[in-house]
């Protein structure tokens, strides 16, 4: 008689594991499918960071701050003359 | 058991039905399987194509290269390439003219192509090109896919070409920095399965197998603004000299780390295929040369060192040449009685020779050995030279005479400003490093701290009036430096007429924070060949940008104005 119970428990047991293996592939698949559509954003989120990244070393290299400081902000730089140092004494 | 199952009729009666029954259901077996096989092959290749179940790989991307303040060296993007599959596109002609007009290519030749290849399933067709315009070509088109991978964009091109080096079309480092750092800046592809239907469009991504891992970054020590500033700067120097090529290194004193490291002739990594083998090599670090009067404050220094000589001695170069068992060393002229700031300053070879001559050829060996000639500078680069400087068990006196001035000897002009960066670090030696660090190493003191000092003072006379590099001076900065101009050598000795014009200085001589040495190779000798004539100004032009663009303040007060300030409070 005992056999029974633990047959009827193994069979309640096996099937619950196979439900739970359908569930966790089925979960699994959902996940997979949003890690790709993440990926995909991060793909083109690195495509427009690294655009913006060469354009600022662009933006930012010697010439083109000296020219923009030149012309369009009117600086110089400062002759030697004009140069003044602070010198700290106590 | 019982006595029913093992009587002979019962058993052969069972025995032969169930043999016939199996032996019938076998043939049908087989008989569906041929069936199958023959009648049916190619309803279900098709069926089956349309379900494929497959493991594809995922693409990750290569590590970025980065300057010191993080401006993109080495960039990778991500790019399609357009494949198709013969068999389908063929069959459908409007689609791929369509594709063909969409990509620029010639119709008839991509037909022709596909046609030769109609048994492959797989045929890039474009590479590499923007993924918005891979999408809008392909879509509608059957049998037309993408395959996604990374492209290599060097921002700085030229600029920085030698240092960073560049990659193949599968992103392996072929040259540079890409090269010797491979390994971590690789990315490493990961695995994914999916479905695919029978056009070969991803019905469902199934389930990753690897994960995709990109390669690390990695931060140079180089400094874009300064590396340009010095990439400009040789550039016009070589131009108006109409030199063969030239080299700059500027380091900084305390960390080791190269600041800037230019070389010309250089090309364009975006296109390294257009460009020779000889324009890519990174002369600064694979090229040696003999360093010829620039190699004289290290003799001092030596000699200095072993407590021969002092600030105060005198040495007596008349009548302006010696004969070293009968060979011949000559100065430019008959200089006299010098002092030893005065045979830098005048950049005499007899006094030269007369220091050299006066210590043991071993000391003599072991002191320049110790000061990086003929050793590794520590920068990992592929090619990279450690110079070469001869034992001194082979040498004679005329060969320890000539190496006093910089012959015999040979240096690449990395090892170069490394020595200087001695003079530079009161006595120590560091290892060199093309890669940013977050605190300076510890160094091996070479010489003593009061002769690199005491040295480091002659040097600021080469620049000063009555030196040879009166071009390498900076106005509100002391600078301390050395020139040379050297007799190229071939095999077969000496040529008259090529040179090459070498200065390494130091800057500000107060509290040196870099150091910069400069190598121009057959400048014209009719415009210009001298160490400080050709080689001083590019010194002098980058030095000046890097010492405002690293806030370092004046040392030379009498050449700017000075207002003294009484305390914190009252100022400012």
């Amino acid at each position: 008689m005992e056999h029974r119970y633990w047959l009827m428990l193994l069979i309640i047991l096996v099937t619950g594991s196979s439900m739970a293996v359908i569930y966790v592939k089925h979960e699994s698949r959902i996940l997979f499918s949003e890690l790709r559509v993440n990926q995909k954003r991060q793909d083109e989120l690195r495509i427009q960071w690294s655009r913006l990244l060469i354009q600022k070393s662009t933006l930012i290299t010697q010439a083109n701050v000296e020219s923009v400081a030149r012309k369009k902000l009117d600086m110089v730089l400062p002759e030697n003359i004009q140069i003044v140092t602070l010198v700290e004494y106590d | 058991m019982t006595d029913k199952a093992s009587s002979p009729a019962f058993f052969t009666a069972r025995h032969y039905f169930v043999l016939a029954v199996l032996v019938a259901l076998f043939v049908a077996l087989i008989g569906r399987a041929a069936y199958l096989q023959v009648f049916n092959q190619k309803f279900l290749l098709g069926e089956g194509s349309q379900r494929q179940l497959r493991t594809i790989e995922t693409a990750a991307y290569r590590g970025t290269i980065f300057d010191r303040a993080g401006n993109p060296l080495a960039i990778s993007t991500p790019v399609d390439s357009i494949w198709v599959n013969p068999k389908i596109i063929l069959q459908d002609t409007q689609g791929l003219k369509k594709l063909t007009k969409s990509l620029g290519l010639n119709f008839r030749k991509t037909f022709n192509r596909l046609k030769q290849r109609v048994n492959r399933e797989f045929v890039f067709i474009k590479r590499r090109i923007k993924p918005e315009l891979a999408q809008q070509a392909v879509a509608d088109v059957k049998g037309a896919y993408l395959q996604r991978e990374y492209n290599r964009f060097y921002p700085a091109g030229e600029v920085v070409a030698h240092v960073v080096g560049f990659t193949d079309i599968d992103n392996k480092g072929r040259e540079g920095l890409e090269l010797i750092y491979q390994d971590s800046l690789k990315a490493r592809p990961g695995k994914r399965k999916i479905l695919r239907n029978r056009k070969g469009e991803v019905v469902e991504e199934i389930a990753q197998v690897v994960a995709a891992e990109p390669g690390q970054d990695l931060t140079t020590s180089i400094d874009m603004r300064l590396q340009y500033i010095a990439y400009r700067s040789l550039a016009s120097s070589i131009k108006k000299y109409h030199a063969k090529s030239g080299s700059a290194v500027l380091l900084d004193a305390h960390s080791g780390e190269v600041l800037a490291m230019v070389n010309l002739p250089s090309y364009n990594p975006n296109k390294p295929r257009n460009n020779v083998a000889q324009r890519r090599r990174n002369r600064a670090i694979t090229d040696i040369f003999e360093p010829g009067s620039t190699i004289k404050p290290f003799t001092l220094a030596a000699a200095i060192d072993k407590g021969l000589y002092s600030a105060q001695s005198k040495i007596n170069t008349t009548p302006g040449y010696m004969r070293v068992t009968g060979y011949p060393v000559r100065d430019f002229r008959n200089y006299g009685v010098l002092d030893l700031a005065g045979i830098l300053r005048k950049s005499s070879n007899v006094g030269a020779a007369k220091i050299a001559l006066s210590m043991t050829a071993q000391d003599l060996w072991k002191a320049f050995s110790s000061y990086g000639f003929g050793e590794p500078t520590g920068v990992s680069f592929p090619a990279a030279s450690s110079g070469y400087l001869s034992f001194f068990g082979d040498w004679h006196p005329i060969d320890q005479a000539t190496l006093a001035f910089g012959y015999g000897l040979s240096v690449s002009v990395l090892q170069l400003a490394r020595g200087f960066s001695v003079f530079a670090n009161a006595g120590k030696l560091l290892p060199l490093s093309l890669l940013k660090r977050s605190q300076s190493p510890q160094g091996v003191q070479v010489m003593k701290a009061k002769t690199a000092r005491l040295v480091l003072k002659m040097l600021e006379q080469v620049v000063g009036p009555g030196g040879t590099a009166k071009k390498a001076a900076i106005k509100g900065y002391r600078v301390a430096g050395k020139t040379g101009t050297v007799k190229k050598s071939t095999a077969g000795g000496y040529l008259d007429d090529t040179y090459r014009a070498v200065f390494a200085g130091i800057a500000p001589a107060s509290n040196p924070r870099l150091v910069m040495a400069v190598m121009i190779d057959e400048p014209d000798k009719d415009i210009g060949y001298y160490g400080g004539t050709v080689a001083a100004p590019v010194f002098r032009e980058v030095m000046t940008q890097a010492l405002r663009l690293l806030n370092v303040s004046p040392d030379k007060p009498q050449q700017i104005s000075t207002l003294a300030m009484r305390s914190r409070e009252e100022g400012l």
